[in-house]
Parts: C-alpha cells; structure tokens; sequence
C-alpha cells in the first residue's frame, strides 16, 4: 500500500473513532437524561401513592360517626314494623344499576309498602364517590339522605325515589348540594332539615354503613334480600321482584 | 476478541428481546379471552351487568357495555384474539432461528402500529369519559406496549423500516445502546402514574 493511501486509511479511522466517542458521550446524555426522567416519575408515583393512602386514613381517623336517630339494625325501615316480607336493598345514589332498578320497581315497592305487605330496609352505599369527578356525590346524596332519617322520616321513601328520579349520569359532577336540596323540598322534606345536609353531620355515618355492607357480603349495587334470602331474579323486567314479595307474602300466610 | 464480546451480547439481546415480547403477547391473548369470555356471558345475560361491583374503580359493568368497547360492532377483545397469536407465532419462531422477510416484519409493524393506538385510544376513552377502569384492560394496554416497543426495537435492528439513512443510522446505534429501554420504562412509568393519580384515593382505599 502506498503511504498516501495509508495515511488516508489512518485519517478515516481517526475520524470513526471521533465520531464514535461523540455518539457515545451523547448516548452517555441521553441516558443521564432517561435515568434522571424515571427516577423523577418513580418518586411522583410514590408521592401519589402515598398521599392517596395517607388521605384515606385522615378521612376515616377524622369522621366521626353520627348515626341518624331511626336507624334500625343499621338500615332505616320504610313501611310497617308488622308487614309479612322484609326486603332489604343496598344501594348507591350514583350507581347507574340501582337508578335502573329504582326506574323499574319503586311504584311496585310503594304500593306494597303502603298496603303494609312490605317493609323496605335501606342499607346506603357510598362506594361510588370516585365517579362523580371528585365532588363525591354518593357521599352527599347519601348524607342528605341520612339527615332525612334523622329529621324527616316519614319523608325518606318519597326523597329517596326522587334521587333516582333525578339521578346525574355517572362520570358526570353528580348533582351540586342545592339541586339535592331542591329535589328534597319538592319531596316535602322541611326547608330546616334540607338546610343543613350541607354540614356533612352523618358523612362518618354513610362510611360505616357501607362497610357494613361489605362486611355483610354486600359485593354489588343494587343487592337484594327477600326475608334475608338473596333475591336472584331478573328485576329488571318489570313486576317480577313485586311477584317475588308477593309471593313470600302468601308463603308467610299459608 | 471485542466484536465476539460484541456479537454476543447482541445475540442474548435479541433473545430477550423476542421472550418480552412472547410474553408479553401471551399476557394480552389471556386478557383478550378473558374480555371475550365476559362479552358473551354479558350478552347471554344481560342482567349480569346491571350491578355495581364494590371495587367500582375497576369496574361497573361500564367498560363492557359502553360503546367503545364495541368499537366495530363486536367486542374489541375479539381483535385481540385475532392478532396475539400472530405475535405469539412471530415471536416462537424467532427464537427459534427463523428471520422473516423484510415486507412481513414492516407489515407486522403496520398492523401492531394500528393495535397500539386503539389500545391507547381505548385507555384514553375508560380514564375520561368512561370514568372506570378494567383491570384486563389495562393488562392490554401495558402488554401491546412492550410489544410494540420490541418489534421496534428488533426493526430497528434488523434496519427493516423505511426510514431515511440518517435516521435509521442514529435509531440503530440509540437502540444498540439501549437508550429504547429508558423510553419504554419512562412511557409505562407515565401510564402508572396516570393511573394513581386519578384512581389512587379509590384503588388503595
């Protein structure tokens, strides 16, 4: 090989080698830049993780649990103390089933209810919260809804059912706490009692009672008991749950 | 001595790469079948979905019954029925010894490309307008990830997609360095994050 082309060959190899040590000091950057990036992300995770545990134990330290007068066996009763059937529902004001089911049967419950056949047993719910984009809604509709059982229980089935009636799409804000007094108003709840669903007196209640149902069993919304039976059958046809109560009726009879 | 050294670590390299992605695939076949299985059993029966399960974060019977979870008028998870298996083979008969064409390993790119934005798309549609997560869900989203990052990383490689010189050259020597693994760790790391964020107060009450 002539000198010239060894020179030639000595200069490109000179060249690779710079352009290698470049590339691997910006390799050596970028990578820097990565570890830098996860380490950060790891610690936002932890930060998160760790807020969101420590968040829910302040909830529960804090809420002190006031449970509303006329509460029985942790359900408040609708209907007479002597009726033949017993139905026991839990139930989530945001849950989307338990408005179909409402939508479905509550005419049938009410008129079983008032011709005392049936005693209704609500067990409220508020495992919903993270659905309504932070402003818990099951938790303040449930709350309204114990204020009521404290205050105004003869007005309990009608607020109920017009929370249903009126139930926010889930996803949605839920409804804000003056349209919750409104509907409670227009369900001739008083005015007083509507007033205060804002100072969140029975919020450690509506916890409790939904761990209640949980440890009851309670795995999903709406759950139904027919005389302590879990009631199978298909609700969402209408008539089929009152046929059910009916039943259970003349079985106690006979 | 230092190209062997070289050559070798390349090879078990390629190894890994193509075991993450059989398992990765794996996991999302599972997931899909499971999805599948629960999309019959919905539309059997559909009473099974009028219910709020407790761990309502992750599901409401929602996913399943919204209309994106349908997006070509039959459950989504079909598609992954479909699909995963392909991997599955790609991805055995790579570690196998067997080098696909160039036109197969871009066409299997192109297909994955596509898997992976309805995968996001999906992820996207269940943190924000459909308001719950499904855990199977997500399995697919974090496995149609890693999937779709090796087949990247192993095109790359394999210099198969159409990509300027330029380019191709710097792709090649980041992948040769490893960099892809920062880029799918940090991604992955974003998604959990996302996760915690919105979901934490329910997922660790």
């Amino acid at each position: 090989m002539s000198t010239q082309g060894r020179e030639k060959s000595r200069e490109m190899r000179a060249a690779r080698v710079a352009e290698m040590a470049r590339e691997q000091r910006r390799h050596r950057t970028l990578r820097l830049v990565g570890a830098v990036l996860i380490i950060g992300l790891v610690t936002a995770i932890a930060f998160a993780v760790a807020r969101s545990i420590t968040s829910d134990g302040n909830q529960e330290a804090t809420g002190t649990v006031v449970v509303p007068a006329h509460i029985e066996d942790r359900a408040f009763p609708v209907g007479r103390a002597n009726a033949s059937v017993t139905l026991d529902l839990y139930y989530d004001y945001m849950c989307p089933a338990c408005g179909a089911f409402e939508h479905t049967n509550s005419d049938d419950l009410t008129r079983l209810i008032e011709d005392g056949t049936l005693r209704v047993n609500l067990h409220v719910m508020s495992f919903l919260d993270q659905m309504s984009q932070g402003t818990e809604y099951s938790t303040r509709a449930a709350n309204a809804y114990a204020t009521v059982v404290d205050r105004a229980p003869d007005r309990v089935w009608a607020f109920h059912t017009a929370l249903y009636a009126n139930q926010p799409a889930k996803g949605t804000d839920g409804l804000s706490d003056e349209v919750i007094a409104e509907i409670a108003t227009d369900a001739r709840v008083p005015a007083g009692v509507a007033d205060t669903f804002t100072d969140g007196v029975h919020q450690g209640w509506v916890v409790q009672s939904t761990r209640d149902a949980n440890d009851a069993g309670v795995s999903h919304t709406p759950t139904v008991t027919i005389n302590g039976e879990a009631f199978t059958g298909d609700w969402s046809t209408p008539g089929r749950l009152a046929e059910a109560v009916e039943l259970a009726a003349a079985d106690g009879q006979g | 001595m230092d190209t062997f050294a070289l050559e070798t670590r390349t090879r078990r390299g390629v190894t890994a790469v193509w075991v993450v992605m059989l398992l990765s695939s794996l996991a999302s076949l599972v997931a899909s079948f499971v999805l599948s299985v629960e999309a019959l059993t919905l539309a059997e029966n559909p009473t099974a979905d009028l219910g709020c399960n407790i761990n309502a974060v992750l599901s409401c019977g929602t996913v399943a019954t919204s209309w994106q979870a349908s997006l070509f008028g039959f459950p989504n998870a079909f598609l992954g029925l479909v699909a995963e298996p392909v991997v599955i083979a790609i991805a055995v008969a790579a570690l196998g010894g067997v080098r696909f064409p160039r036109w197969f390993m871009v066409s299997a790119q192109c297909v994955y490309t596509i898997g992976l934005v309805l995968a996001y798309w999906l992820f996207y549609q269940s943190m924000f307008h459909i308001g719950a997560l499904c855990p199977w869900c997500l399995v697919i989203t974090f496995a149609t990830t890693l999937v779709f990052f090796e087949m990247t990383r192993v095109n790359i490689r394999e210099k198969n997609l159409p990509v300027p010189r330029r380019a191709r050259k710097g792709l090649s020597s980041a992948v040769e360095a490893n960099l892809d693994l920062f880029v799918v760790i940090a991604w992955l790391l974003v998604l959990a994050l996302l996760i915690v964020l919105k979901y934490g107060a329910a997922l660790f009450a």
